[in-house]
């Protein structure tokens, strides 16, 4: 299967550092009183954030030059400050020189998926990179 | 229980337009950047591009005055008694990429609301919306479809 994946430790200083690089100060994403107040365990990560984390795995994977098409997610369960996050993604389908892949997020620790369903279609500048993609596609490999 | 009153439906079709009141920047995309884990080089220097969702997650250009509980981006202000709101999920096309030079006008559109069940039985209201996102020369640069949740509590 032609899967890759990216770990993320969200500790609480990542998730002040993303509230205020998106300008978006809801007390429910740093500040931990307020979140006990509400019955949660710790302040939760904004659901956004995995989109942009999402996005960071497809690019990385698919190497410089690569450009994002589409992004989808839907929000599965929350995920608290200090939880680490591993994001997965799949090679689904190779049209031309763009390359779906399905993907996740899920929380290692006790297996609670955060994101799923999940997806994207990403425009690859490498031409050896589409060409291996392709015969994996041909043969069967990347379905698995 | 009745959650898709008259009167919320009414909001259909609605429409906002906010519009930046300065660039996005070169120090605001390095900083996303930083906070999400990302040393792509395309995202630092003098004229840098803005990581692909970063234009769909700021509220950098709403201009809105933080409210109670320190939220300041583009919302409806809908009043869906005996619910609690959550994030459903998002879907994006990306166009073409912003720049640290552009400056942003995004048209916010409620384009649906649907009254359903969870899983768990619950009643919720699904709010549909589309944002799309330009900049200052009128280039096409993403269009974000948002799902949020309305969700019944117990009494």
């Amino acid at each position: 299967m032609m899967a890759f994946t990216r770990d993320w430790a969200l500790t609480p200083s990542t998730l002040v550092a993303y509230a205020g690089a998106t300008w978006d100060w809801h007390r429910l994403h740093h500040d931990a009183a307020y979140a006990a107040g509400r019955g949660l365990p710790a302040p939760i990560v904004d659901g956004q954030m995995f989109g942009a984390l999402l996005a960071e795995l497809v690019l990385g994977w698919a190497g410089p030059g690569a450009v994002l098409r589409s992004l989808h997610l839907r929000f599965a369960a929350p995920v608290y400050a200090g939880e680490t996050v591993r994001c997965t993604g799949q090679v689904t389908a190779v049209n031309l020189d763009v390359v779906s892949v399905d993907l996740r997020v899920e929380v290692p620790a006790d297996g609670r998926i955060a994101v799923r369903p999940a997806g994207a279609e990403v425009g690859l500048a490498s031409a050896d990179r589409l060409a291996r993609l392709r015969l994996l596609t041909s043969t069967g490999e990347i379905l698995g | 229980m009745k959650l898709l009153t008259e009167e919320l439906r009414a909001e259909i079709g609605r429409e906002l337009v906010y519009t930046a009141p300065e660039e996005l920047g070169a120090a605001s995309i390095r900083y996303f950047a930083l906070a999400v884990g990302s040393t792509r080089p395309e995202y630092a220097g003098p004229d840098p591009i803005a990581p692909p969702t970063l234009i769909c997650e700021t509220n950098q250009y709403a201009g809105r005055t933080p409210d109670a509980d320190g939220y300041a981006g583009h919302g409806w202000d809908l009043d869906v008694p005996g619910t609690r709101l959550v994030r459903g999920g998002n879907r994006y096309e990306f166009h073409q990429p912003a720049r640290a030079s552009d400056v942003l006008t995004v048209t916010w559109r409620l384009s649906g609301m649907d009254e359903r069940v969870t899983g768990a039985g619950q009643a919720m209201l699904v709010v549909t919306s589309t944002a799309t996102y330009r900049n200052q020369h009128g280039d096409l640069l993403a269009v974000n479809t948002e799902t949020l949740l309305y969700v019944a509590v117990a009494a």
